[in-house]
């Protein structure tokens, strides 16, 4: 990694969507925030000719397993897998063992954050004690303590009475909900989506309806309460038309895609390769233009990777005993410049904004965008460079990657956290 | 390259068969016991069976009962073989205890098929006594196994094996020389 | 054109040609003429290790493997979920690891997961035979029912067949499926709507939801057993009911062509799906599709072991 305290950034396509960007012109660093170039005495010349540098990118939805699962990741890991994937920050999903369901949890991750995260790491809190959906957690608590949102991420509250309380609550202390939508009795044994497929193969389906069912009770909630509820991983088409409907009525609905129900379907399932089980399950090929013509129309703003990170013991076993998830912070920037931008479906800017202003808004914080005298988060891209993936060179310490030995355009060349390069492959 | 040289056309091959079928109605009728039947070991000891019985018909009067064999089930190198035989249809519409059949081949190389035929035909019956009859007999005997009727005896060179082609199976009668590669033909 | 058999695993019909479904139904004929014979024994798995490894239990696919396996002198052992070291917390690979480092040729394999033969077969060089994974395949019981419905009707192609019953959780079905549709017959399932998924149609298959339309015009009908625990996850409300609209009876049966064969998979909820009379009936051919099962599975050994790696 480069240590550089001042230094110019030369020759870039800068796009920073949050002011409107999208031009070649230098970035200038000094003491760890962006700076206007000319005013920096002696700088370092970086050239990032032919290189996209756009504000840090942010992954609203990452599994960093500890505390409790560190043979599958743990916060160093997962942050250097998150730097190489051009990632400045990262959201924390509290579903650790013990759950982030209290202060103490938090504060056990802020200090590990501090000594071994090299990009930026925002916690959240779970809704429910112990993530059971049955009593409240200390969500005042937990904001004091320093989280960005509530998430019961992996579960979902099905007692809509409790989940009314939750937002209401939250709403008092500021805290955006970031809700996984599943109906839990529709969902059952299922784990794939219910469709041709999991007719042909004999599989118990997950259907499109118990997402449905859910998003369409947080938007009746969220209409009722005036409150933020962020709809996690989108799969299935008539979500996507639920929320643009929300949207369209000023509802404070936002929602994310992930890279894998951009690129993926159901049919790969075939191959009974446990590395595309993951829930939301991939669905079907309508499912996923759905999705993208969600993230085309804005009715989706946040594209975010569902990192999951499972040991090859966990994953090497019959498909139903398998847990759900994948990783995505390594092939997120790729699979999503190959199926977004090179498909022509958004424009550069359009698809940096998913990753920066995107997440900083329905966060209600100011990170994203390249502004003089913000912190110096910066995510380079390369966006022509072949990219085949290799899961054995990733820096996360799992692999369950399902887009392994797959090829991509475009790259994370560089990513800069407060100034400080935490992931360097500019000219290599 | 494979090559596929011709040794015999249909008339010398008749000749040959002609002459086993003498001789297995000599030993016979020497014995005074014109009772046999004949298995022909699938695929082109058939034929071959089919027309020694339509010359001894002819010859004697005495048409001998025929039945069909494959070895496949019997062999001692599957899963050693590039590819597995297709297993042909096995028929002995007869009763072989105390029959005297006379098994029927193409070529006898290295005996492993007869041996396999012999175990086979064990699992039907008893029969009173066993003959060999066969088109060529090319020595290279792995088995202790010889036949009691070679229509003829060829060797052929290093590398080589002997095809014979009959016209029910193949389209035309002939006896060949070809490259012991040749994956699509013979044993 | 003749065919060669290049698989060390049958896994699913749903891989084989139409081309490999009949060269292993023509391997069966002469195969079944052994089982006919007074010595019912081939030498052709002779030193050849078998395992039939039932992580889910099974009685009669067990025994019909076995027998073939005996008839073709093979070495066999057998393993099942509790006698495994499955209990024990080993998971399903290192199990299979270690039969196949006892140099086993061959594992016949049951699970309650669909494809778990598919994983395991991908990971160890033994050969696999699927003898049922979860819902998703029953290879030998579809082709054993392709050999049967050939036996009787002398063809598959153009046949009008129908199979009636719990589709949704049935590898029977999937597998007869797949079979008949390679084969080129026309498939009806029927069943309730709970059990019998449209899905089915983007396959070429007719899916209706009473029985009068699946049996009239059928050359052959298959019946599936339906478990009682369907009933108590709601998926119809009694056996009774389950009976009354959708198990053949006398009296429905008058809707059946004279000719049409009766199979079931078995074992026979006598009365419920289908009537006791009818299955001892003349157009059954039930115990027809056991003695033809040993036949089939005697011809998939043969040929999977005839392709496994020195």
């Amino acid at each position: 990694m480069t240590e550089k305290n001042s230094y110019i950034l030369k020759g870039g396509r800068v796009v920073d969507p949050a002011r409107g960007i999208d031009t070649v012109m230098d970035i200038g660093v000094s003491n760890g925030k962006i700076v206007d170039p000319a005013k920096i005495k002696n700088p370092e010349v970086i050239k990032v000719k032919k290189l996209v540098v756009a504000p840090g990118f942010t992954d609203m939805h990452v599994h960093l397993r500890q505390p409790g699962n560190t043979t599958a990741e743990t916060i160093a890991t997962g942050t250097m897998a998150a730097a190489a994937g051009g990632f400045a920050g990262i959201v924390a999903m509290p579903n650790t063992s013990p759950p982030a369901d209290s202060a103490g949890t938090i504060e056990y991750i802020r200090r590990h954050t501090e000594l071994y995260a090299v990009v930026r790491v925002y916690p959240t809190g779970c809704m429910t004690k112990e993530l059971k959906g049955e009593e409240m957690a200390g969500i005042g608590s937990l904001k004091n303590a320093g989280v960005v949102a509530v998430s019961d991420d992996g579960k979902c509250i099905q007692n809509h009475e409790l989940m009314r309380h939750v937002v209401e609550y939250s709403k008092s202390f500021g805290l955006p909900i970031l809700d996984h939508c599943e109906d839990a009795f529709l969902k059952g044994e299922g784990v794939m989506h219910e469709g041709k497929w999991s007719t042909l193969l004999g599989m118990r389906g997950i259907s499109s309806a118990s997402e449905e069912l859910m998003i369409a009770r947080d938007i009746i909630l969220s209409r009722m309460i005036g409150w933020k509820i962020h709809i996690q991983h989108v799969s299935a088409k008539e979500s996507v038309e639920l929320i643009r409907n929300a949207r369209k009525r000023g509802i404070m609905i936002s929602a994310e895609a992930t890279p894998h129900h951009i690129s993926l379907t159901d049919d790969y399932i075939k191959k009974f390769d446990t590395n595309y089980k993951m829930n939301p399950p991939l669905r079907s090929e309508q499912d996923r233009l759905a999705v993208i013509e969600g993230l085309r129309d804005g009715t989706i703003t946040v594209i975010a990777t569902d990192h999951a990170p499972h040991t090859a013991t966990d994953k090497l076993v019959e498909f139903d005993y398998a847990p759900f998830g994948i990783i995505g912070l390594e092939t997120a920037i790729p699979v999503c410049l190959t199926e977004l931008y090179h498909e022509k479906i958004l424009s550069l800017s359009d698809f940096v904004s998913k990753f920066t202003v995107g997440p900083a808004a329905i966060l209600g914080m100011d990170f994203g965008t390249l502004e003089e005298g913000k912190p110096a988060d910066i995510t380079i891209i390369d966006t022509e460079k072949k990219f085949c993936v290799d899961a054995s060179k990733f820096r996360s310490k799992s692999r369950n990657t399902p887009f392994n030995g797959m090829e991509f355009r475009g790259k994370a060349a560089a990513t800069i956290v407060a100034g400080r390069f935490v992931f360097d492959e500019i000219g290599k | 390259m494979s090559s596929k040289r011709r040794l015999c056309n249909s008339r010398k091959m008749d000749d040959a068969i002609e002459g086993v079928a003498d001789a297995i109605i000599a030993e016979f009728s020497r014995k005074n016991e014109m009772d046999f039947a004949f298995i022909g070991i699938q695929q082109r000891g058939v034929p071959f069976a089919r027309r020694l019985i339509e010359k001894i018909t002819r010859k004697t009067g005495f048409k001998p009962q025929f039945a069909m064999l494959d070895t496949s089930m019997y062999r001692d190198d599957i899963g050693m073989r590039a590819t597995l035989p297709v297993i042909r249809e096995t028929d002995i519409p007869f009763d072989m205890n105390d029959q005297a059949v006379i098994l029927t081949d193409d070529v006898l190389s290295s005996g492993r098929t007869i041996r396999a035929a012999l175990d086979a035909i064990t699992c039907y019956g008893r029969p009173s006594l066993i003959r060999l009859a066969v088109v060529v007999d090319r020595g290279n005997r792995e088995f202790p196994i010889r036949a009691d009727y070679a229509g003829m005896k060829i060797i052929p060179e290093d590398g080589k094996k002997i095809l014979v082609e009959f016209k029910e199976t193949d389209g035309s009668d002939g006896i060949y020389e070809i490259d012991w590669s040749n994956p699509t033909k013979g044993e | 054109m003749e065919v060669n058999w290049t698989r060390k695993d049958l896994l699913s019909l749903y891989d084989l040609d139409p081309e490999e479904i009949v060269l292993i139904l023509d391997t069966a004929e002469e195969f079944k003429k052994v089982s006919e014979r007074n010595l019912k024994k081939v030498p052709a798995l002779r030193g050849k290790t078998v395992v039939n490894f039932f992580v889910e239990p099974s009685t009669r696919t067990r025994v019909s493997f076995e027998l073939a396996e005996q008839r073709l002198s093979a070495d066999i052992i057998n393993m099942t979920a509790s006698s495994s070291s499955l209990q024990k917390g080993e998971t399903l690979l290192d199990t299979a690891r270690n039969i196949e480092a006892l140099q086993a040729d061959l594992i016949v394999m049951r699970h309650s997961c669909a494809g778990a033969q598919n994983f395991i077969a991908k990971n160890i060089s033994s050969g696999v035979i699927n003898a049922g994974d979860g819902a998703h395949g029953h290879p030998t019981q579809a082709l054993l029912d392709l050999f049967t419905i050939r036996q009787k009707k002398g063809r598959i192609a153009g046949l009008n067949v129908s199979i009636v019953g719990d589709i949704l959780h049935s590898r029977v079905a999937r597998s007869d499926i797949w079979g008949l549709i390679k084969l080129g017959a026309n498939v009806t399932i029927a069943g309730p709507s709970t059990l019998v998924p449209r899905d089915f149609e983007q396959i070429g298959v007719r899916v209706c939801h009473n029985l009068k339309d699946a049996m009239e015009g059928a050359d052959v009908i298959n019946l599936l057993r339906i478990q009682h625990e369907r009933q108590r996850a709601g998926f119809f409300p009694s056996t009774n009911e389950y009976a009354r609209f959708f198990g053949l009876n006398k009296e429905n049966a008058r809707y059946l062509n004279p000719d049409a064969m009766i199979m079931h998979p078995g074992p026979i909820n006598r009365d419920v799906e289908l009537d006791s009379a009818l299955a001892d009936g003349p157009q059954s051919v039930i115990l027809e599709q056991v003695t033809n099962g040993l036949a089939v599975r005697m011809a998939v050994l043969f040929l999977v072991s005839g392709c496994l790696k020195k």
